[in-house]
């Protein structure tokens, strides 16, 4: 699967680069908003992983930009942020219908290894997210 | 053909073909303008920064004999930046975005164009509460649709009194007097304040808006729904 990576920390970047590899998945780094939406334009990925805090525009303003482009309407998106989910209870229809989202991961608890299952188990149609129900996260 | 030139707040942008793109946008004197956008699809077009959302933009195009017209160039006169630094407040300036399209005819008056701006700069306002915000802009867009409620009798034509409390009626667009009703005269107060137009930096002002925000709010959005 090639995969687009939108994270602006350059060694963690690194770090899931090299676990998603390890897995067979090919991968495309951006570190701002304005450059993913070139590197997907240029390298068509077919997932999306991605850090909503990036410098300059958001991962959320980056989400919107992209979904107004009609061949990547259906690109699934996994979130891995360090904005804990907790931040978005009033906002999971727009996330998932709206946005695209399919999963969301707040990052401190996503090893290299989760990373990599989390890419591998999601096929783009459920909605998953922490292994605690957004509801019960306080 | 000749040049125009407008301001404008980009609504919305769908690509078209392989690098441009079609925006979408609210201007205060022609209304919605569809503008084609040559080649911004590419990181390096010089049009690239002066189509951002949350904007205001000195735009000059040529209006052909085809619906959409092209867009030549454009220069920043305004930029909410604040509120991309803020995840839900980047959230809800795309719903509120969402919500002015989806309102307007393609000639809107400038009232609109007026309406979102000001939304931008309340929400530019980290100071200013995003419920508030929210609150505020569903009912200018119920007053400008002319969907304003009464709110100053109850529905047999009585005056609404401090010490009683309302239910809503949204066959008759008034207060039902009701011992258990959820309104209280704090609750019409803030409706009087927000569909006389004052701005949500007005209204933040007010002690204990934040409790009555809620109610107000469900009313305003059902009423929305309905109309």
């Amino acid at each position: 699967m090639k995969i687009l990576l939108v994270e602006p920390d350059r060694l963690l970047a690194r770090s899931y680069t090299q676990a998603l590899q390890r897995a067979g998945h090919e991968v495309v780094v951006a570190v701002t908003a304005q450059t993913a939406i070139f590197e997907a334009d240029t390298t068509a990925p077919d997932m999306v992983i991605l850090e909503l805090q990036l410098t300059r525009h958001s991962g959320i303003e980056f989400l919107y930009e992209f979904r107004t482009y009609s061949d990547w309407q259906n690109i699934p998106v996994i979130v891995v942020s360090h904005v804990p989910p907790t931040e978005f209870t009033d906002s999971w229809e727009i996330l998932q219908n709206e946005l695209g989202i399919v999963a969301y991961h707040y990052k401190p608890s996503v090893s290299l290894t989760k990373l990599v299952q989390i890419v591998n188990e999601t096929n783009g149609k459920e909605w998953v997210t922490d292994d605690r129900k957004v509801a019960d996260i306080s | 053909m000749k040049q125009l030139v407008t301001t404008g707040i980009v609504l919305s942008r769908t690509d078209y073909g392989e690098a441009d793109r079609i925006l979408t946008l609210l201007t205060p004197e022609q209304g919605k303008l569809r503008l084609m956008a040559k080649g911004v699809r590419r990181i390096k077009s010089k049009l690239a920064g002066g189509i951002e959302l949350f904007s205001v933009s000195n735009i000059t195009y040529i209006q052909g004999k085809r619906e959409v017209g092209t867009l030549l160039s454009s220069r920043l006169l305004k930029h909410y930046g604040h509120i991309v630094e803020d995840i839900n407040r980047t959230m809800l300036g795309y719903e509120l975005i969402k919500q002015l399209n989806k309102a307007t005819e393609d000639q809107p008056e400038a009232e609109y164009f007026d309406l979102l701006q000001q939304a931008f700069a309340a929400l530019d306002d980290l100071a200013i509460d995003l419920g508030l915000i929210k609150l505020w802009f569903t009912a200018q867009l119920l007053r400008l649709d002319g969907h304003t409620p009464n709110l100053q009798t109850d529905i047999t034509h009585q005056k609404l009194e401090i010490d009683k409390k309302y239910e809503f009626s949204y066959d008759d667009m008034a207060f039902i007097n009701r011992p258990d009703g959820q309104f209280t005269a704090d609750h019409i107060k803030v409706l009087r304040l927000l569909f006389s137009g004052n701005y949500p930096q007005i209204l933040q002002q007010i002690i204990s808006i934040s409790d009555l925000i809620p109610q107000c709010l469900a009313l305003l959005q059902t009423l929305r729904q309905l109309h």
